[in-house]
């Protein structure tokens, strides 16, 4: 522990590029460059490098990578941290980011000085932002430099999520702003606690440290019981669905892909690093009862919505619900990232952002080009944007679980330790919700495939702009490619573990 | 009674009050001000923390103090966009009242 | 990549091919014609590769393509149907406006009916079924009528729910076996050990009855094959369903006696093999009939198939698919038939009247054509017995019902009386109801076993004969007494399903209002509370 490995400056440059990026865009009328987006995109070209190259030397060096801030070693100082985990999450953010870059830049590439420039300025530099402290987040060792992590990345997400303006969206962002707080608060609570026990908040520290009493056990329940918050998971998903519905497409997709994801990464690490063994399986059914829950409330409420977006939002509650089903599936005693429950957990999480921001991104091109985004409305949209129903549909295969995609892939891991672990009343929760997934989906496109009864009026979209979300779309389903064992490159670096 | 009990106690009182008013308030504002009591209750308890942590031989261990104060510069950068969204969206509704030809609501929300 | 592999491999790229070609404009615009070559290398594999197999990725991948005898049969009679539907689509829909986007839902859906008699791994055979599961939902709706689009929704809503039936059954099935993605031999060998034997058996069957058709959960049939365009139906009825037979034929245990779900497959396929007939008669459309006569016939095959499975007699796969080669071609010529007598004055429809009349009681075991052929078969497994009895029985109701097929499609009436159908019509058609018959006995000998003499013998003559004198006296009584059948709405139970509906959308309704309820700031507050609190006391207990 505390060693720095040659390529730890990566995990710097992967924190602190985006944060270059935000300040050139605040210099960047002196250097005469006009268009935030010009250099958002070149920022997203080296931050994808960077990812990249994480992932590259992950896979050639098969251990973690380490970086130790400062010199200074835990449990005094900070750590960053990549291991295989990280370097699949920050690939999968790079990959969505960079899609959601290139989508964008039609629609925020004025100046600040023209109409809309204000609003083209605030989308890049707080996407800039939230990548940042989303690749904090996954490379974070330390709870408190977490928790700084998190707030970061709900600061940059909360305005996006108003980013129009309106009344409704600032209300859904204020709503959105304060649940997370106090999910924050709890959080911080829970930390507090454990210092208060330990010492320390280094997370490697903590794994050999934690014993089982009431104050660990009282400190981990309000930092998952947050985190839950911030992750939207059934029932504290009230501030969801109007600021996803609500956001421009592309931020959507961040938020839906990405955002969600960050506190669900801090409650794993909570459960299998500092959580003593072996974790308890009354607490894990707590977690797989309201993910259960989520599935089959939140999926028939995606169903009835009469609004494109408030329907994927709902979907987006509905599959945070399967990622909760994990702890239960993986069985005590063995390493879980040996454990096919932990390769379709993760599966899933991955190839949910993938199909996620597809849909987001081909709804808001959808939307776009009918002018509405109400359902009972879309005929004539397989048209006037035939690439973008097409990007929706492959998004729809991933999230029902059908073949080829990596959802399927995910569900069939999922069910498979389901059954292994004797649950199941799991694997029927799994079925169904692919079920109503299918209907959810196919009813969007069974609207959008058909001829319009009257002649619509349309906006044309350039076809260019359609190629993001099919991009992103076939991500997800070459994801169903990935061989149904558990995957190796999930496991690097989490047995070095101290 | 060790001033450190006595601060505990004290730091969850803060977060009850806190708790129960941004769950019970259905006003924005009053919700912004409970989570900064909530805040400060729990900045509090690293306080003690830090307090309990003395054992090491020094008067009181620094890091919580550290902590506390990103937390506070947290906590206030949270504020300070809880207020602006306030703020619009107050301006906005008073904007939408008055273009619906109606009395301003003094209550303002 | 041996010779045979390679023709496996086309078989599989050429519709695939075809589609992704259809994104150049000078394709697509020429697609529908092409339609016929699409299934053209199938044919080909099917003939020159039985026996050959290839590995398309390797472990843990392990997508491997194989052709066993059973699925060289499937797979040769569906590439002729495809080729002659094909053909036959080529006329009929010589003025569809949409029929572009129709050629490419056909050719997935091709692709797919294919691929599941030659792939040998249990991912690459969920992935074919489901393409053609799904794919066919856009031959079901493409007329775009009312009709059309209530039916396409319920055939999907069944397809998907057949897919998560099947999900977990392979689930269960390739978690008791080898891990990774095991091929369905391997996978199934290890099943009769599995401690989730009768779940994976349940799951299995329901989940390929219901491709088949099997009673209750056949009601897509009757209403999925009335709407499609004619050479829809034909593939849909003759090819389609036979995924769910190839299915039970590759996934249930021969090699060991399974007493139970044996002669629970030959109860279920019995009681549909006469229900189907039950409903048929009281059905005044061709088309609604012939979909009640498939519904009979695959009950017929279940019922061999599950014989097989009582007995653990591995033949019977054969056999089974020796008879589904059967109906696959004479049910593809019947459909083609309808809208050939459709187009044919009565002037010139005698000689069509026969053919139809050949084929039409040949699904009842005509002497000589390859029905009485299959029945013949389906008598080894099936036996004396009571099972035996009755599935003899069953060919005098299919008589029954084709004969009442029969008078309705003679009263079809067309345009003029001295009209005539196309060559572009009466060629596939005649083509695929010449190769019924010479299907039915080039291969007799290989399925079976037996001289196809022994076909001939004057006791199987009168096997065959008697039921079809029992089913005409049938119908006579049943015209001349006068009694009025009830009338019974295509897909039957289906209309009792939608009673259900106000259930349905009540469980809607309560999700709503207790996400609604759950969305109050200060309900979800106290719910963050109460989670904490639970998760607090749940954590401090033991594992």
């Amino acid at each position: 522990m505390g060693m720095a490995t040659t390529t730890g400056p990566l995990l710097v440059l992967a924190v602190v590029v985006p944060v270059i990026g935000m300040l050139a865009l605040l210099v960047m009328p002196f250097l005469g460059i006009r268009r935030p987006a010009t250099v958002a995109l070149a920022v997203v070209a080296v931050g994808v490098a960077i990812a990249s190259a994480i992932g590259i030397d992950l896979v050639r060096s098969k251990e973690a990578i380490v970086y130790v801030v400062g010199g200074w070693a835990p449990p005094l100082g900070l750590q960053l941290r990549a291991d295989g985990l990280s370097g699949v999450m920050m690939a999968m953010a790079a990959l969505v980011i960079a899609a959601v870059a290139l989508y964008a830049r039609p629609q925020f590439d004025m100046a600040e000085d023209a109409p809309g420039g204000r609003r083209a300025f605030a989308f890049w530099s707080l996407l800039m932002g939230l990548w940042s402290a989303l690749n904090l987040v996954f490379l974070g060792e330390d709870l408190f430099n977490l928790f700084v992590a998190l707030e970061l990345l709900t600061f940059a997400a909360v305005p996006l999520v108003c980013l129009d303006g309106k009344a409704e969206t600032i209300e859904a962002a204020l709503r959105y702003l304060v649940f997370a707080l106090i999910g924050s608060a709890l959080y911080l609570l829970g930390t507090a606690i454990l210092y208060g026990q330990y010492g320390t908040l280094d997370i490697g520290t903590l794994h050999g440290r934690a014993s089982a009493n009431l104050a660990t056990h009282a400190a981990i329940a309000l930092m998952i019981g947050g985190l839950m918050a911030k992750a939207a998971l059934f029932p504290l998903h009230l501030w969801l669905p109007p600021a996803h519905a609500g956001a421009p497409a592309p931020a959507s997709a961040v938020l839906s892909a990405l955002v969600v994801k960050a506190p669900f990464f801090i409650i794993l690490r909570l459960w299998f690093d500092v959580l003593p063994e072996p974790p308890s399986e009354a607490a894990a059914r707590v977690l797989a009862l309201l993910g259960a829950a989520a599935i089959l409330v939140c999926s028939v409420v995606a169903l009835r919505q009469r609004r494109l977006k408030l329907m994927i939002a709902y979907s987006t509650v509905a599959q945070i619900g399967y990622l909760f089903l994990m702890f239960i599936l993986i069985e005590p005693g063995v390493a879980p990232w040996t454990t096919i429950g932990w390769t379709g957990g993760m599966l899933q999480l991955i190839s949910h952002a993938l199909a996620k921001a597809a849909m987001f991104l081909a709804a808001g091109l959808i939307a776009e080009a009918l002018g509405h985004d109400r359902i009972a409305d879309l005929a004539g949209a397989g048209r006037t944007v035939p690439v973008s129903v097409f990007a929706f549909g492959l998004a729809g295969l991933s999230l029902m679980g059908l073949p080829p995609s990596g959802g399927f892939i995910a569900k069939l891991l999922l069910l498979n330790a389901a059954i292994l672990s004797g649950a199941w009343w799991v694997a029927i929760v799994i079925s169904v919700g692919g079920l109503l997934a299918a209907a959810y989906v196919a009813r969007v496109l069974k609207r959008a495939m058909a001829a319009p009864a009257t002649a619509i009026e349309t906006r044309a979209v350039a076809r260019e702009r359609e190629w993001p979300a099919l991009g992103l779309a076939l991500c997800a389903v070459a994801l169903g490619f990935v061989p149904l064992q558990p995957l190796d490159m999930l496991a690097i670096g989490r047995g070095a573990l101290p | 009674m060790t001033g450190a009990s006595l601060f505990g106690l004290a730091a969850c009182v803060l977060i009850g009050l806190g708790l129960y008013g941004v769950l019970a308030h259905a006003a924005p504002l009053r919700r912004v001000l409970s989570f900064n009591l909530l805040g400060a209750g729990v900045f509090l308890l690293f306080g003690v923390a830090a307090r309990r942590g003395a054992a090491a031989g020094l008067p009181g261990d620094p890091v919580p103090q550290a902590l506390v104060i990103t937390g506070i510069v947290v906590a206030f950068a949270a504020t300070a966009l809880a207020l602006m969204l306030l703020r619009r969206l107050t301006a906005l509704r008073a904007a939408e009242r008055a273009a619906d030809g109606l009395r301003d609501d003094p209550k303002g929300r | 990549m041996t010779p045979a592999g390679a023709l496996l491999a086309a078989a599989l790229a050429t519709p695939l091919a075809f589609v992704a070609l259809c994104l150049l404009p000078g394709f697509r615009r020429r697609v529908f014609d092409l339609l016929p070559l699409a299934p053209l290398p199938a044919l080909v594999a099917a003939v020159a590769a039985p026996g050959g197999s290839l590995l398309l990725a390797p472990a843990p991948m392990r997508l491997v393509l194989a052709l066993d005898e059973p699925g060289a049969m499937l797979l040769g009679g569906a590439a002729l149907l495809w080729a002659a539907a094909g053909l036959y689509a080529r006329t009929y829909m010589a003025t569809d406006p949409t029929r572009i986007g129709f050629a490419v839902w056909w050719l997935l859906t091709l692709a797919g009916s294919l691929g599941v008699f030659i792939v040998a791994d249990m991912t690459s055979f969920y992935l074919m079924f489901s393409l053609v599961s799904l794919a066919a939902y856009g031959l079901v709706a493409h007329e775009g009528t009312p009709r059309a689009e209530s039916a396409s929704l319920i055939y999907m809503a069944l397809a998907v729910l057949g897919e998560a039936f099947l999900l977990l059954g392979f689930v269960l099935l390739a978690t008791a076996g080898p891990t990774g993605n095991p091929l369905i031999a391997d996978a199934v060998a290890s099943l009769p050990a599995s401690p989730w034997r009768d779940a994976t058996l349940a799951l299995l069957i329901l989940g390929f009855g219901l491709k088949m058709g099997l009673v209750p959960l056949h009601v897509w049939m009757p209403l999925a094959h009335p709407v499609a365009p004619m050479p829809a139906s034909a593939v849909l009825s003759g090819i389609i369903v036979k995924a769910g037979v190839i299915g039970l034929v590759r996934f249930l245990p021969f090699d060991q006696p399974a007493a139970d779900w044996g002669t629970a497959l030959i109860v279920l396929g019995l009681f549909t093999a006469y229900y189907g007939v039950a409903i048929g008669i009281t059905q005044s459309h061709p088309k609604t009939v012939l979909a009640y006569s498939t519904v009979s016939q695959m009950g017929l095959v279940a019922a061999i198939i599950g014989a097989g499975l009582e007995l653990g007699a591995a033949g019977v796969s054969r056999l089974a698919a020796y008879y589904a080669l059967h109906h696959m071609l004479v049910k593809g010529a019947l459909f083609m038939g309808v809208g050939v007598m459709a187009a044919t004055g009565a002037r010139h429809r005698t000689l069509a009247l026969g053919v139809m009349a050949v084929m039409a009681l040949s699904l009842a075991g005509l002497p000589l054509t390859s029905g009485a052929l299959a029945k013949y078969a389906a008598k080894g497994p099936l036996g004396d017995g009571l099972a035996g009895t009755l599935a003899a029985l069953s060919a005098a109701g299919s008589a029954l019902l084709m004969l009442h097929f029969l008078r309705l499609v003679a009263k079809t009436a067309p345009v003029r009386a001295d009209a005539v159908a196309g060559w572009g019509l009466r060629a596939p058609w005649l083509a695929t109801a010449a190769a019924s018959l010479f299907a039915g006995w080039m291969l007799f000998a290989p399925a079976i076993g037996y001289a196809p003499a022994s076909a001939l013998a004057p006791a199987a003559l009168w096997d065959a004969t008697w039921p079809l004198l029992l089913g005409g006296l049938l119908a006579f009584g049943l015209a001349r007494s006068g009694i009025g059948l009830p009338k019974i709405p295509e897909g039957d139970v289906a209309a009792l399903a939608m009673c259900a509906l106000p259930a349905v959308r009540r469980i809607g309704d309560g999700a709503e209002r207790l996400d609604a309820a759950l969305r109050r700031w200060p309900v979800a507050g106290l719910a963050l509370m109460a989670i904490v609190l639970i998760l607090g006391a749940t954590l401090g207990t033991a594992r």
